[in-house]
């Protein structure tokens, strides 16, 4: 079943003063359960492709449909709630709320949904757990390490039981080691919980990890390869 | 959570809060304050004149008000006297017989208002006998004393002793003329009353008006002090209805200056609190500004995650609000404390007397302050901090994510 469907997808900023053409007529099917990789040359379009799949940013042109529902249709508000209910970010830097603790990053988006209090506990504590930092629960992110950090914002990705899990480039501020960690944890929730990543990388060992790997060049995807 | 996420929020720049947290408790102390001087200053003017003359309550014929004519007097004074005393509440009172007249010396003249009293009635009614700086209060038996004030004294050159003469009309409408021998001088501190009033006692005028020699009982007014001031309108209205063909007046009523002036002082309160919450708006305004413009990366993650943006224009009103609710406690508990000592201690103003007291204002002014401008001015802190949250929340609502995301 195909999770995230893009039709035509084309993106242009400025197309009144100095047209950029950052995307450029992008189809792509994404199935529940993967774990791909979108790579390719800086400006080739990666973190436009997934601002727009995400609901961040809306297409020039063509049609992105997650879970069978075309996203255009949605309104500014809608889409909030739409990313809120559907979607996990996981961003480079500035993921978490820095006056929270980790584990309240984490309860943060269930609180947004509404959840009560006996599920949030419980789910804070299962993935506190899964990307291991249970013993860090009560710490602020100025108190983690930048790949701790990028765990917790692992954590509250998957906290709204999202669709599928976006991530642009989180491993970029990350020494080996903690690329490696964050990128096992990845792939064992997906694996585990049947969790879809899609995440873009510059990092060789980041995209050796990744089941499937679509390149981009100049906003077309230039390959497409599952292995 | 977005309560938490608020109040830890403008404690991530202490100092930025705590400024503005003193400037906003600040501006509540000196509203209070301004407030507590103001209605302090009235209550200190209003309470002058009913000291000095015009006491709680007074009777005259109705008439009398109109035009001050000798023969418009109470008609029978006795019996009036009898009824006051006979309602309850009524703990003073001082008839009255009144004329207007020429007072004149070698030096020159003026018009005035005499004032016949019995000094043992008047002391019970009026602080004048408090106010002699020179003499004694009309206590010499001998014919034909009186009380002027100093004011008057030295605008006319006169002395203790020296003779001056008063000239007015009598009750067959004729001009008569007096000697008078000055026995007492007097000073209030109000220079326009002090200018315009001569005492002297009631059977000295009540000769002259009526040319018979045993009149006692001719009287114009009747100056009554109440127990309980907060009983003036119950018992003026018992008065009105015990003697009908009379007109009773509260001091309101026989000044309406007073009135105004009470009810001026309230708005005058409400003006300090608007002018001083208005210059808080921009401090305000300021800081949530910064506070919004820091964490633009935040803010636009926040809503890329899913935070909408009613919550999170609320969550930036609420910070505004809080500083607020800080600040609050801080500021009334000064303005309190101030207001409660400058009541009891009272402050000197005497530098300023001299002009003050050609407003008929005291020279040491006692805070005082009506009750409700505390919550008044907790209620417009909480309303001005809303007002100067609007703008930064608007700002903040308008971020988009992906922008905010991409800004350094
Ligand atoms: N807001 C914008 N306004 C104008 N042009 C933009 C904007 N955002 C991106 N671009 C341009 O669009 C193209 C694609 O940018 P994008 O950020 O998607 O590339 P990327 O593949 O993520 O690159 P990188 O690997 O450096 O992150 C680039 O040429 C970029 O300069
Ligand atoms: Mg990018």
């Amino acid at each position: 079943m195909n999770v995230i469907t893009t039709k035509g997808v084309e993106k242009i900023y400025n197309p009144d003063k100095i047209p950029v053409k950052a995307l450029n007529g992008v189809d792509l099917d994404i199935e529940e359960g993967e774990f791909t990789a979108i790579v390719g040359p800086s400006g080739s379009g990666k973190t436009t492709l997934l601002n727009i799949i995400g609901g961040l940013d809306r297409p020039t042109a063509g049609a992105v449909e997650v879970g069978g529902q075309d996203i255009s249709e949605l309104s500014d508000n809608q889409l909030i709630d739409f990313r809120k209910e559907h979607i996990g970010f996981v961003f480079q830097a500035y993921n978490l709320i820095p006056v929270l603790t980790a584990s309240e990053n984490v309860e943060f988006v269930m609180l947004l949904q509404n959840q009560s209090k006996e599920k949030r506990d419980a789910r804070v504590k299962e993935l506190m757990e899964a990307v291991g930092l249970e013993e860090k629960m009560d710490k602020r992110p100025s108190e983690l390490s930048g790949g701790q950090q990028q765990r917790v914002a692992v954590a509250r990705a998957l906290a709204s039981k999202p669709t599928f899990v976006l991530a642009d480039e989180p491993t970029a501020n990350l020494d080996s080691s903690s690329t490696a960690n964050l990128l096992d944890i990845m792939a064992r929730l997906n694996k585990e919980e049947n969790i879809t990543f899609i995440f873009s990388t510059h990092d060789q060992r980041v995209i050796d990890r990744a089941r499937r790997v679509v390149t981009l060049v100049d906003g077309q995807i230039a390959t497409d390869e599952r292995r | 959570m977005i309560p938490i996420l608020a109040w830890r929020n403008i404690w991530r720049s202490p100092t930025r809060s705590l400024v503005v947290i003193m400037a906003v408790a600040l501006g509540i102390w000196a509203a209070l304050s301004l407030s507590g001087f103001a209605t302090g200053m009235m209550k200190s003017y209003v309470n002058n004149a009913i000291e000095n003359s015009v006491a709680h309550i007074q009777i005259h014929q109705a008439e009398f008000l109109d035009e001050y004519k000798v023969e418009f007097h109470l008609a029978d004074a006795g019996k009036v006297e009898q009824e006051v005393r006979n309602v309850e509440g009524v703990k003073a009172l001082s008839v009255r017989s009144v004329s207007s007249a020429m007072i004149a010396s070698s030096k020159g003249a003026r018009g005035v208002m005499v004032k016949g009293i019995i000094p043992e009635d008047e002391r019970m009614v009026s602080t004048l006998s408090e106010k002699i700086v020179e003499g004694d209060y009309l206590s010499n038996k001998g014919k034909n004393s009186i009380l002027i004030s100093r004011e008057l004294a030295d605008k006319l050159q006169v002395k203790m002793r020296s003779k001056i003469v008063l000239t007015f009309q009598n009750l067959d409408n004729e001009i008569t003329s007096a000697a008078f021998r000055v026995t007492g001088v007097f000073d209030t501190g109000n220079t326009p009353y002090d200018q315009g009033h001569v005492f002297v006692r009631r059977p000295d005028l009540n000769r002259l008006l009526t040319g018979e020699v045993t009149t006692a009982e001719l009287a114009h007014e009747v100056a009554i002090l109440v127990n309980d001031i907060e009983s003036i309108e119950a018992v003026a209205k018992e008065l009105q209805e015990a003697l009908p063909a009379l007109k009773v007046q509260t001091y309101r009523e026989v000044s309406p200056d007073l009135e105004l002036y009470e009810t001026q002082m309230q708005s005058v309160s409400m003006i300090y609190l608007v002018v001083i919450m208005l210059a808080l708006v921009f401090g305000i305004i300021n800081t949530m500004l910064m506070a919004v413009l820091e964490r633009v990366k935040e803010l636009g993650m926040l809503m890329a995650i899913g935070m909408n943006k009613l919550k999170v224009f609320g969550m930036i009103l609420l910070e505004a609000v809080l500083l607020g609710v800080v600040a609050t406690p801080i500021g009334l508990l000064l303005g309190y404390a101030t207001i409660t000592y400058v009541k009891n201690n009272g402050l000197d103003m005497s530098a300023y007397s001299s002009s003050l007291k050609n407003y008929g204002m005291a020279e040491i002014i006692y805070f005082d302050i009506d009750p409700s401008v505390y919550w008044q001015a907790s209620l417009m802190v909480f309303i001005t901090a809303l007002i100067a949250a609007i703008y930064p929340a608007l700002k903040a609502i308008r971020l988009r994510p992906v922008e905010a995301l991409r800004s350094l």
